[in-house]
Parts: C-alpha cells; sequence; structure tokens
C-alpha cells in the first residue's frame, strides 16, 4: 500500500493534477480577494472616502504618462491591418467598405483592446509593483497603524482614476487609429481618403461609441484593481514583487479579453 | 495600566509562535522584549497594533492611539518629510478636518524638534540616513500623541552612535509623552539604555521576565546564553 502510494505520488499524472489543484485553489483565493477588495472599494467610493490630491496624481499617471505607448500601440495595429484589408479590398472591389470597416475594428475592439494590453504593461505593472513594494518594505503596514484604512487610501484613487482616464485615452487611440488607417489605405491600396472617410462615418453609431466608453472605463478599472490588489498581498522580498506584478499582468491581460467577450455578447448579439 | 496581554496565542501554520504569553506595560513604563531571531518578538508587537489577528487570549490597552516604529522605518517613499509626519492628521477621518494647514505645519515642525530633526521638511526619505530615516520616523509616529508606542528593532542596523541617539530619544520621549512603550530588540545597549523590565522569548513563551540588572546577572540558563551570545544552552536556533 505504501509503495502504491509512493509510486502514485511519483507519477507524471499525480504531479500534473497535484499542481492543477494548487493553481486552481490560488485562482480562486486570488478571485476572492478581488471580489472583497473590490466590494470594499465600491462601499469607499459611495461613502465619498476620496483623496483628491492622490486621484490627481494618479488620473495624470494613468492618462497623460500612458499617452504615447498606447497611441503608438493602437497607431501601429490599425496600420497593420489597414495595409492588409486596404490592399486586398481595393483589389476585390470593396473600396467603398474599407473606412468603415476600420471605423468599426477600432471603436469596437481595437482601441479599447489594444489601450487596455497597453494600459496593462505600463501602469498596471508600475501599480502592482508599487503596492508590492510598499507591502514588503511595511509601508502599508504603516498605514494601518497610523489609523488609516489602507485599502481605500491606496485603492480608490488607483482605481477611480483608471475609469476615468481610460474613456479618455480609448477616444484619443481611436481618433489616431482611424486617421492612421486612412493614412495607410491611401498608401497600401491607394484609397483616396474622401473614399475612406465618407465609408468611416456610416460605420459609426452612437451605440458603439456608448458602448465603447464603458468597456473603457470597465477595463480601467478592472485594471487598477486587479493590479493593486496583486500588489497588495505580495509577501516576501524582491521576488514576492516579482511574483505579484506578473500575476497582474496575466490576470489583467485574462480579464479583458473575458471582458471583452462579455460585451460582444451582451451588446453586439 | 496601559497595555494587558492575557493569554496570547498565534498559530502560523500548525507552528505555535506566540504560545500563552501574559504581560502588563505600564503608563511611562518601557519593556524590552528579547530573544533570538524567530521568539516571536516582532509577532507580539503586531498582535498588540492589530496587523494580524490572534487566535487565542485578550489584549486590553487604555483608550488612545497606538503608534508603532518600525524596524526599516517604513517611511513613504513618494511623500516628503513633512507629508510623512503629517499622514495620519491628513488622511484619518476623525483628525481630518480638525487641523487646519498652518497648525499641521507647526506641529510637524514641533515633532521634528522633538527629534533633533529641524528644516528637514521639504527632503524626501532617499536622502537621509538610516539614522535619520528613524528618526522622522519616531517623529510620525508620536505625531497623533499616543499613549502607547511600540518599537521594532529601532536600534538594527545603526552604527553605534546613532543607535544611542535613538535609545536617548526613545527615554525621552516616555518622560515627554508619559507613553507605555515596549521595544523589541536583541541589541544589550538597547535593553540597558532604555528598559525599565524585561522578557525574553523562545519558542514563542517567556523564559525570563525581570529587569534589564537581573537580566545581566545571568541567574538561569535562558538569561546566560543570551547575555553572552553562546551556541551552547537551552536556547537553539531555527534552521540554525
Amino acid at each position: 500500500m505504501i509503495t502504491f502510494r509512493k509510486y502514485l505520488k511519483q507519477s507524471a499524472t499525480y504531479k500534473v493534477f497535484s499542481h492543477f489543484m494548487i493553481s486552481f485553489a490560488d485562482f480562486l483565493d486570488t478571485l476572492g480577494k478581488i471580489a472583497q477588495i473590490g466590494f470594499r472599494v465600491f462601499i469607499s467610493i459611495c461613502k465619498g472616502e476620496i483623496s483628491w490630491k492622490e486621484l490627481i496624481f494618479q488620473c495624470d499617471r494613468f492618462g497623460i504618462s500612458s499617452l504615447p505607448i498606447t497611441l503608438s500601440i493602437v497607431g501601429m495595429t490599425s496600420m497593420i491591418v489597414a495595409s492588409q484589408v486596404a490592399h486586398e479590398m481595393v483589389k476585390q472591389g470593396g473600396s467603398n467598405f474599407v473606412g468603415l470597416l476600420m471605423t468599426m475594428l477600432i471603436v469596437r475592439e481595437v482601441g479599447s483592446i489594444m489601450s487596455g494590453f497597453a494600459l496593462t504593461s505600463m501602469i498596471g505593472s508600475s501599480l502592482a509593483s508599487e503596492l508590492a513594494t510598499m507591502r514588503v518594505t511595511e509601508q502599508v503596514d504603516a498605514i494601518d497603524v497610523l489609523g488609516v484604512d489602507s485599502v481605500s487610501y491606496l485603492f480608490v484613487p488607483r482605481v477611480l482614476s483608471g475609469a476615468i482616464m481610460m474613456p479618455f485615452v480609448v477616444i484619443i487611440a481611436s481618433v489616431v487609429g482611424v486617421l492612421v488607417g486612412a493614412v495607410t489605405a491611401d498608401v497600401f491600396g491607394g484609397l483616396p481618403y474622401r473614399a475612406y472617410f465618407e465609408s468611416a462615418w456610416l460605420g459609426l453609431y452612437m451605440k458603439d461609441l456608448g458602448v465603447c466608453l464603458l468597456k473603457a472605463a470597465t477595463f480601467g478599472a478592472t485594471i487598477a484593481l486587479i493590479s493593486c490588489t496583486c500588489g497588495y498581498y505580495a509577501s516576501g522580498g524582491a521576488k514576492g514583487v516579482g511574483l505579484a506584478t506578473n500575476k497582474a499582468v496575466v490576470w489583467s491581460f485574462i480579464s479583458i479579453v473575458v471582458l471583452d467577450m462579455v460585451f460582444a455578447v451582451l451588446f453586439f448579439f | 495600566m496601559s497595555i494587558e496581554v492575557k493569554n496570547l496565542t498565534k498559530t502560523f501554520d500548525d507552528r505555535k509562535v506566540i504560545d500563552d504569553i501574559s504581560f502588563k506595560v505600564n503608563d511611562g513604563e518601557i519593556l524590552a522584549i528579547v530573544g533570538f531571531s524567530g521568539s516571536g518578538k516582532s509577532t507580539v508587537l503586531k498582535l498588540i497594533c492589530g496587523l494580524i489577528p490572534y487566535d487565542n487570549g485578550e489584549i486590553i490597552t487604555s483608550e488612545g492611539d497606538i503608534a508603532m516604529v518600525f524596524q526599516y522605518s517604513a517611511l513613504f517613499d513618494s511623500l516628503d518629510v513633512a507629508d510623512n509626519i503629517s499622514f495620519a492628521l491628513h488622511e484619518r477621518k476623525d483628525l481630518r478636518k480638525k487641523f487646519t494647514e498652518d497648525e499641521i505645519r507647526k506641529i510637524v515642525s514641533e515633532k521634528l524638534e522633538m527629534v533633533g530633526l529641524k528644516g528637514i521638511e521639504s527632503k524626501f526619505p532617499s536622502e537621509l540616513s538610516g539614522g535619520m530615516q528613524k528618526r522622522v520616523s519616531f517623529a510620525r509616529a508620536i505625531v497623533t500623541n499616543p499613549n502607547t508606542i511600540l518599537y521594532d528593532e529601532p536600534t538594527a542596523g545603526l552604527d553605534p552612535m546613532s543607535s544611542t541617539l535613538i535609545e536617548d530619544y526613545i527615554v525621552s520621549l516616555k518622560h515627554e509623552i508619559n507613553a507605555a512603550s515596549i521595544v523589541v530588540t536583541h541589541q544589550m545597549s538597547t535593553i540597558t539604555r532604555t528598559a525599565d523590565r524585561v522578557i525574553m522569548l523562545y519558542d514563542g513563551k517567556i523564559v525570563f521576565e525581570g529587569t534589564p540588572e537581573e537580566l545581566l546577572r545571568q541567574e538561569t540558563p535562558y538569561t546566560k546564553q543570551f547575555v553572552t551570545a553562546s551556541l551552547e544552552g537551552p536556547m537553539q536556533m531555527h534552521g540554525g
């Protein structure tokens, strides 16, 4: 019996299964922490427990500082898509639909999802490592000992700034994406600007804009909430900070894709 | 009586880190908690100030604030010295609207003067030496005039002169604000210069309680091993 148990523990199936169970338990634990902190943040916002000075600082960080990288990523994605779409569609006689397709694609998906990825890699990772460093250097403990609610002080301005600033970032990024698409369609497909923009307007609906802004606000708040939670619960030293940052980026990326799918199902089917 | 700990127990992963300990600290008294690394000293402080929950027992503190000076100062590195010290006055719900900005500036200046660091309000923690950071963290801890102060290894990693300076501040703060203080340390100079009473922890239990003089007399195997820093004796280092 003991031999069988020993054999079982050494088997690859057992190792894979135990690794899966540990990962699953960690997944549930993280999900629970995010939900718990999210609820506390919501209550704090409802009570008006907002540090305005910190909110302004975080808005600057979330919006202004991240703009160059976000615009670059959305602009380049639009360029890649437009270069292939324009060339092929003009060849197939669909030049009247290039602008429409690009606008729909950028407003509905590319603008928000690429901005989400850019903000995750730039701001999310920075939020996670900042809070993780504060945790391992006992700064979070110091906040609590001084009688200040660390969740309210650290999370509320960061989550709010994500929800406030991300729609602005996505709007600017989408405008840049559509413009880059026009230039690219002209260069690679020989499509005149007028033809591009005439069909571009046809692909722009108020519902799309509304959903795009709502999605952007949700992405912003989610990236901030997940990143801060992963950092807040960090433990150990430098390794703990690295693990927390890694976890924050992975969780934020997955959450953006899952939320995007939820939005697509809710609003476009 | 300012702090009374009764039958306190704390377990981490099936290991009893604090095992049924009881002690009292009166106002204006400094109690040193000593012991080798991993004996549960810092855990006691974290339990008293509520950073971690305890499993069993009771902690009774008289009304008022509990302040803590952390081992590595734990200053907020994104804030300057003035904002670090005034943090509780700006951010705590019950204090937020109690003081004007001018009053806060005055309080910050007074507290900095108390720790001998006047005029460094606009400096950031990274611009200060370890000893200065520690003194700023003292100023931050006493900004709300607490009646209990907890010091976690206040002289660890400091040079002998800075240690002496910090020890003098601990004693002068005792006289100035009459707080009940607990100093966690394993440095003999800190024990002898600051403490009125000493308790020694080993494996989460109190193995000695007395005055610093009684500790130095080495009348028990535990005190003898601690004072002589010997590897031979009843206390064994975990993982050593």
